[in-house]
């Protein structure tokens, strides 16, 4: 248990009281003389284990819990400051993911989405659908390119720039470092199938399709306008896709 | 006449000829078309069933008739999901 100092997408984390499994999830900055945008104290043994994915949000005037069976966030109201107690890795892990998506949206720096993501030709292309169409998959099936994440990917949403950084938040394939980031070039929507076929959607489809991938929604009305105007920022600045998909590799030849 | 005027707990966006309204409280999204997004501007002031129709004369002249009960069913729809509401 010691201090991790980290960055997730263009943030500085700092880490307290951090357990091992933590220094293999994020890399560890060699240097610790960047002043943290968000500190994170963290404690094990907490709660009770996993029952379902209902997270509670409670907004007081100067903190904001985020409760769920297996784990509880406390964040000050700056949100520069954060305690998370969790049962154990896994929901460390979940904690981690609720906070730095709720931390991102505070700041309306961008967005966490449900999908994997995959480097070609210096552009970055989105996998998202429902649970089981196969986000995982074709993240796999894209070896040997590069992936900047497997289901979770973290999108900087700027002055109609779109940015995808490499996640540390990854399921099956273990990030492999990347530090370069890559704008965004496409979001499929997946769709399992015996045939390969790319069906671009308008505008309002897209933005109603992209809805249920963020994965945090805050309680608060002033922030669901601010995940809605970079989801229409988003609609506006990027194709989205339908991609009925062979499990194989071929459905590339539809996107490069 | 009964009037109705936009509920204040939405969020509307227009893409394309398309408009998207977010209920933010109850977090349902609908989708108009180009003539729902058209009476969907005019609803940020109090309008009346007769009032619409009118409008919507003025505006697309090419179209034969604009049935009162269409405008009906299109603020039904609206009252039903509490996009907008009766004025008092």
């Amino acid at each position: 248990m010691k201090i991790l100092h980290t960055k997730i997408g263009d943030h500085f984390i700092q880490f307290e009281n951090a357990p091992l499994y933590l220094f293999k999830m994020f890399r560890e900055l060699a240097e610790a003389n960047h002043q943290p945008d968000l500190t994170v104290t963290i404690q094990l043994d907490f709660g009770v284990p996993f029952l379902n994915d209902d997270v509670r949000e409670d907004r007081q005037a100067d903190r904001i819990y985020f409760r769920r069976s297996d784990y509880l966030v406390e964040v000050e109201a700056a949100f520069q400051y954060a305690e998370i107690s969790a049962y154990d890795e896994l929901a460390l892990k979940h904690a981690l993911i609720n906070l730095y998506s709720s931390f991102i949206v505070h700041h309306g720096w961008g967005l966490l989405l449900h999908s994997s993501c995959v480097i070609e030709n210096g552009e970055a292309h989105i996998f998202t659908g429902h649970s089981g169409a196969g986000k995982s998959t074709a993240a796999v099936l894209s070896f040997p390119r590069n992936l900047l994440s497997d289901e979770a990917t973290i999108l900087k949403i700027s002055a109609g720039k779109m940015e995808v950084f490499n996640s540390p938040f990854r399921s099956e394939i273990p990030s492999g470092g990347e530090e370069t980031v890559f704008p965004l070039g496409s979001i499929q929507v997946l769709h399992q199938s015996l045939q390969n076929q790319r069906i671009i959607l308008p505008k309002s489809d897209s933005l109603i399709t992209m809805i249920d991938k963020v994965f945090y929604w805050s309680n608060l009305p002033a922030h669901k306008k601010v995940i809605l105007d970079m989801l229409v920022e988003m609609a506006k600045k990027v194709p989205i896709y339908n991609l009925f998909f062979q499990k194989d590799n071929t459905f590339w030849e539809l996107i490069s | 006449m009964v009037q109705y005027i936009q509920c204040s707990t939405v969020e509307a966006t227009q893409l394309d000829e398309e408009w998207i309204i977010l209920h933010t409280e109850n977090f349902t999204v609908t989708k108009l078309n180009e003539i729902g997004g058209f009476c969907w501007g005019l609803l940020n002031q109090a309008q009346t069933v007769d009032s619409l129709v009118q409008s919507l004369s003025d505006q697309y002249v090419a179209m034969e008739e604009i049935s009162t009960r269409d405008i009906e069913s299109y603020l039904l729809g609206l009252l039903h999901f509490r996009l907008i509401q009766h004025v008092i």
